[in-house]
């Protein structure tokens, strides 16, 4: 704790060049999109397993607080990922450490360049969400932070865990403080390379589910009735569940390609983000042992979860009733008026819906 | 011209209570551009404060004995002239190891990490009768890093090491470096498994603090990036092209 407090203090201190911001900015934006990645996984994993928590969950994200999240979110991504291009480029050609502070600035230039259209069209989602009727439907503040209350309450718990996991296996491992001599380890290695590789794979998988879920179509589509980004389905009872459904139900050459699509960008995003929480935390916990070895835990736990759900939602198939689940939980979350009937049309829908959806909703519920 | 000293004091043998560090002002007249920060710190020890207290040697930038933080960047005080840091200077010592006194840190943990790479000419082989002969090629591809004078400005620049002082630093890096990359030594494969350790090169986030603190004009973070691809290709051959050959053509 002590040497994050003097790290930050001294880093405003030092009068470091760009460099130096370059590498507070992209632990800033790392950090941020890992907290986000906790949340999304799991609530999207909802629309198999809980449909009313997931049309809710939406339903927050379609709350202003969540509107500047995203917006931070797309910036965060946007930094992170050519500013990672920048490491990686002159990890493998050390010389041209001369042209970095260059880099640095392109970066920046390059994030700003990128964010002024990216912007102006989810803005333009907004907006035209506010004009239209169904913003009358926006949650309260106070709603949104207390749904909220479980995240906290799981991360909380993740970490006392991880703590007390630590002190557990400290009390048996022994006092072994020695001073060890210095030898190589192949896993720093491994982790070395795979946070470069991984991280080049990562940027053209997740600037496409950006611009697919978050420019072209944003969150507040997730609930109309239109074609479902990336599919020719339209999503008929305009819930957020049937629009996981139209999605992860396409299928191209008998491969469910955007399950394959998310399966990949869950993988590597959830490895290379908890790996670069434990490269943050330890960083910061070199003198504790219990902390540092705390913080592995934590970032182990964290990825095994994130896969675990994740990959069980991308491997199940939604459930048949799901879709009307949703539909009840809309009109009960936004009290019934003018979703009352739709969600009565919706249902007949479904069945038109589910036909062309393959082997995804049955739909026997109708 | 007139110039304010802004130090970081420090006092172990202070009474209890006020042994806190603290900053001091101090104001030195008729300073001539083209004194040297170190003559300047000089001239307070002698003529106002006979208990600030520093370390220096030869005053030349050779020794590097005086690394200080001096306005915010770590150099050597006897490399920085009085016009180059305006009319008002900041002057603490530099930071992640212990402050013995004032501006005087303790450097044995940075020399531990200097000794853990094995910083010395290892080769086994049955001595020559006169030189091991090298060619000008193989003699550039370390050049670079054998400039090196120990003086911490890196290492203790680096936010990585400030907040963790087991991390082996910049400076044992750029020294392993410099016998690493030389082909007559065969220590190397020893040296890279030292630097593969958790707390070795991989703690080196690509921060850039530590090349421009370099009084030698060392590229440290360069030096660093070529230990960890010999790291990953198990070998230091090959891995240096760029820039070897230019004091061969510049010399003509």
């Amino acid at each position: 704790m002590t040497s994050l407090v003097l790290t930050l203090t001294e880093t405003l201190r030092y009068r470091g060049a760009i460099g130096q911001w370059s590498w507070v900015l992209h632990r800033l934006t790392g950090l941020g999109v890992v907290l986000f990645l906790t949340l999304h996984v799991i609530d999207t994993s909802w629309a198999v397993f809980y449909p009313e928590l997931y049309v809710r969950a939406i339903a927050a994200y379609q709350t202003p607080l969540f509107t500047l999240g995203e917006f931070g979110l797309v910036a965060c991504v946007v930094y992170h990922a050519y500013n990672g291009l920048r490491i990686a480029l002159i990890d493998t050609r050390p010389a041209w450490w001369k042209y970095q502070q260059r880099a640095a600035k392109i970066v920046l230039a390059a994030t700003g360049i990128t964010l002024v259209p990216v912007f102006i069209l989810m803005f333009s989602h907004v907006v035209k969400f506010y004009q239209s009727p169904e913003s009358a439907n926006v949650l309260p503040l106070v709603e949104v932070l207390r749904e909220q209350l479980p995240f906290i309450a799981g991360i909380a718990i993740a970490v006392i865990g991880a703590v007390l996991f630590s002190a557990v296996t400290g009390v048996i491992a022994g006092d072994s403080e020695a001073q060890t001599k210095r030898q190589g380890s192949q896993i720093e290695r491994f982790w070395w390379s795979f946070m470069r590789i991984s991280g080049l794979l990562i940027v053209p998988l997740v600037f496409g589910h950006l611009a697919m879920m978050h420019i072209l179509q944003g969150v507040f589509d997730i609930t109309t009735q239109t074609t479902v980004v990336g599919t020719p389905f339209i999503n008929e009872s305009a819930t957020a569940v049937e629009f996981v459904a139209n999605r992860w139900g396409l299928v191209v050459g008998g491969v469910f390609v955007w399950r394959v699509y998310d399966f990949a960008l869950l993988v590597l995003v959830t490895i290379h983000g908890f790996n670069g929480l434990r490269y943050v935390l330890t960083d910061y916990t070199a003198k504790s042992r219990l902390l540092k070895n705390a913080s592995i835990y934590l970032a182990t736990i964290g990825a095994v979860v994130l896969l675990v759900v994740g990959g069980a939602a991308l491997f199940n198939t939604i459930p048949a009733t799901a879709i009307e689940q949703a539909e009840l939980a809309m009109e009960r979350l936004h009290g019934g008026e003018g979703e009352a009937h739709e969600a009565e049309s919706g249902a007949a829908s479904g069945e038109t819906a589910a036909e062309e959806v393959p082997a995804e909703t049955p739909e026997s519920g109708s | 011209m007139d110039l304010t000293f802004r130090i970081r004091r420090f006092n172990p043998e202070a009474p209890e209570g006020k042994r806190k560090p603290y900053w001091q002002e101090f104001t030195l007249q008729n300073v001539d551009e083209t004194d040297r920060v170190l003559e300047l710190l000089h001239r307070i020890k002698w003529e106002q404060d006979g208990t600030l207290t520093l370390r220096r040697a030869c005053a030349h930038g050779i020794c590097g004995s005086d690394a200080m933080r001096i306005n915010g960047v770590n150099k050597l005080a006897c490399k920085v002239l009085a016009k180059e840091v305006g009319a008002k200077v900041q002057i603490e010592p530099i930071l992640g190891l212990p402050v013995l006194k004032d501006l005087v840190v303790d450097m044995e943990p940075f020399f531990a990490h200097y000794r853990s790479v094995m910083p010395y000419f290892i080769n086994n082989s049955a001595e020559p009768a006169r030189e091991r002969f090298q060619t000008q090629h193989d003699r550039e591809l370390y050049d670079d890093t054998t400039k090196c004078i120990l003086c911490a400005c890196c290492t203790t620049s680096c936010p990585s090491y400030w907040a963790n002082g087991d991390y082996v630093g910049p400076a044992a890096i750029v020294q392993a470096h410099r016998f690493i990359f030389d082909t007559r030594d065969e220590g190397a494969k020893e040296r890279l498994d030292v630097l593969a350790d958790p707390d070795g090169v991989w703690r080196c986030r690509t921060v850039y603090n530590c090349t421009p603190a370099c009084p030698r004009g060392i590229q440290v973070t360069r030096a660093i990036g070529e230990v960890k691809l010999a790291i990953m290709r198990g070998s230091p051959e090959g891995i240096i092209k760029e820039g070897v050959g230019e004091i061969a053509t510049s010399s003509g």
